[in-house]
């Protein structure tokens, strides 16, 4: 009879004591809290603070004392000219990796744009088996590995690529696009985040009501005004999510322009590799770089909060 | 799309017939080139892949010449020296990362859903950034954590932790829109019926809530599994992940190695295959994924 007993006792006492509202909040969200705290703010905090400190040229050992040294490398350091079409400007090796970053990850995310809402749309006019089927075959490529992917684009760029060597059995010779380089990295990234900006345009619009749209048609609006006044208003949270489920990792892409652009093409996830690990090793370097992405990408995500909440946008 | 708008203009209007036939074959011209343009979009998604697998039965990386097919490729993979001990790392830590994610994402899903408390959105936001936030600053931010602030040196130890936090998101989205979905008046009849909140919790709520913490593990599975950057700054020189071997592999590119890495990766996509075959039979995938409750959702 004691075992049981005691058994019971305890069992009533966790019953208890979870019960109280401060306490399973605390047994519920402490650890998820303790683990954003030491896993996310402190290292990103830490890294802000390596920012500002140097590395002795010579001992290779950091010296902690504050200085500004980091970020004077990435804004003032040796500038070279780019010439952009017909505009020439100067920039450092930095400044020139983050424009490039953003320009690429723009692209690529309109892209994924353009391409995933007809296929998020017919997949709400989908049902039973055909809808299962279509869902399995995006979902396959969504859960095959990232470094898969991006390999599989090395078979078919490149100067032995699928399309080139498609292209010299037909006669045209070897296709300039088809080479590694920006266009390929922009295919590379596309394809990468093409299913996040599926799977959350999907979510959003298949929360819409169809029957609206049949309202809008009968009172006369033209297709292209249903599209423009009513589709994309109420889509507008899983267009905005998506968009931003892709540009943000696009932006510190690595794997993706580091096998597509044969280190040609300097995305700022190349460059900061480079200094935190690889050849040019400095660690204030790389905190500092670091950094200021990380600044521009809070700002960019206060900008879509004034318009969204993060949980109307739904996805995974 | 422009260009057949115009085209059925009558302008006598006297043939009303007319027009409806040239409404419908709009309509219908739109409903092919939307069908069309999602074809497409299928071919594009998969091309690649479909491009490896081919790749790997031809005797060479190249898809011209065509020099006929081969199992060869496949047969040199049991031989291959650290490809088996990178598989099984990357089993390893993504098993641990991916069951310490769930056990912290189930928590806080339930936290985020039946509870109001203080700053709630912040820790929904910052729940959901390590799925966002770039790979090389998350592994450069605690590369710099663990090397300077931490005794934890890099390893697998360091690898499961920064693939806890990267799985977390994952679980969260998933389990909390299953929970903002349940039924609490299922719970409030257990306990009215005289069941202990943690009967209830076993009987009710665990059963119900089940497949969504099933799905999220896979999820955060996967992503450990697949990740290479984070892993690179934070696993150090010893430590070889499956991705690691390939990446060492991909940049030192010679045909035996294209080969070789276009077969492991078709076994990939092989077992991915499987597995979430199984799992979309399982479970509703489909509804934790796209955030909707599926057909077979209703409880």
């Amino acid at each position: 009879m004691g075992a049981p007993k005691r058994d019971e006792t305890t069992r009533a006492r966790i019953v208890r004591v979870l019960s109280g509202r401060r306490a399973g909040l605390g047994v519920t969200a402490l650890p998820g809290a303790v683990w954003i705290g030491l896993l996310l703010l402190a290292p990103l905090a830490f890294m802000t603070a390596v920012s500002f400190v140097s590395r002795d040229p010579l001992t290779y050992q950091i010296v902690w004392e504050p200085t500004a040294e980091g970020y004077r490398d990435l804004f003032v350091g040796g500038t070279n000219e780019y010439a952009l079409g017909p505009v020439t400007y100067k920039a450092t090796a930095f400044e020139k990796a983050l424009l490039l970053s953003y320009g690429i990850a723009a692209v690529a995310t309109a892209l994924c744009l353009l391409l995933a809402f007809p296929l998020a749309y017919v997949m709400t006019k989908l049902d039973g088996w055909a809808f299962k089927a279509t869902i399995y075959l995006v979902l396959l490529p969504f859960f095959t590995m990232y470094l898969v992917r991006a390999y599989s684009w090395r078979l078919i760029f490149g100067n032995s690529g699928v399309l080139n060597q498609t292209a010299t059995a037909l006669g045209f010779g070897q296709v300039g696009a088809f080479e590694y380089g920006v266009t390929a990295i922009v295919v590379g990234l596309t394809h990468a985040y093409f299913p996040y900006m599926l799977v959350t345009l999907f979510a959003s619009l298949d929360g819409l009501d169809f029957s609206l749209v049949e309202a809008a048609r009968d009172l006369g609006a033209s297709r292209v005004d249903v599209l423009r006044d009513l589709i994309v208003p109420l889509t507008l949270p899983g267009i905005i999510g998506g968009s931003l489920f892709v540009f943000v990792p696009s932006v510190g892409a690595f794997i993706t322009p580091h096998i597509l652009g044969l280190g040609k093409v300097q995305m700022i996830g190349i460059l900061i590799e480079r200094r935190a690990i690889g050849a040019a090793s400095n660690a204030p370097a790389a905190a500092a770089a670091s950094a200021v992405v990380v600044l521009t990408i809070v700002v960019a995500l206060l900008g879509v909060f004034r318009y969204v909440e993060l949980d109307e946008m739904g996805g995974a | 799309m422009a260009t057949e708008t115009g085209e059925p203009a009558e302008p006598t209007g006297e043939e009303f017939g007319d027009r409806l036939l040239g409404w419908r074959r709009t309509e219908e011209l739109l409903r092919i080139g939307l069908y069309g343009t999602a074809a497409l979009m299928m071919l594009f998604l998969w091309m690649p892949l479909l491009v490896i697998i081919f790749l790997s039965f031809t005797q060479s990386p190249n898809i011209l010449p065509f020099e006929g097919f081969t199992l060869r490729h496949y047969t040199r993979i049991p031989g291959e020296p650290d490809l088996g001990g990178s598989v099984l790392t990357s089993f390893g830590i993504a098993t641990a990362s991916a069951a310490i994610a769930t056990v912290i994402g189930v928590l806080a899903s339930f936290a985020l859903t039946r509870y109001r408390f203080k700053f709630q959105e912040l820790y929904r936001t910052f729940g959901i950034v390590p799925m966002i936030i770039p790979g090389v600053i998350l592994g450069v931010g605690l590369r710099f954590y663990f090397q300077f602030l931490l005794p934890i040196g890099p390893g697998v130890p360091a690898t499961v932790l920064t693939h806890s936090l990267y799985g977390l998101p994952f679980v969260l989205l998933i389990v909390t829109a299953r929970l903002y979905t349940f039924d609490e008046s299922l719970e409030e009849a257990a306990r009215d019926l005289g069941a202990d909140p943690l009967t209830t919790f076993r009987d009710v709520t665990f059963p119900v809530v089940a497949p969504a913490i099933g799905a999220g593990f896979m999820f955060a599975w996967i992503r450990s599994f697949e990740d290479y950057i984070r892993a690179l700054f934070v696993s150090g020189v010893d430590v070889t992940p499956l991705t690691q071997w390939m990446f060492g592999k991909i940049t030192k590119a010679s045909a035996e190695n294209l080969n070789l890495l276009n077969s492991v990766s078709t076994l990939i996509v092989i077992a991915i295959g499987i597995g979430l075959a199984l799992a979309m039979n399982l479970g509703n995938v489909t509804g934790y994924v796209a955030g909707t409750p599926g057909e077979d959702d209703e409880e």
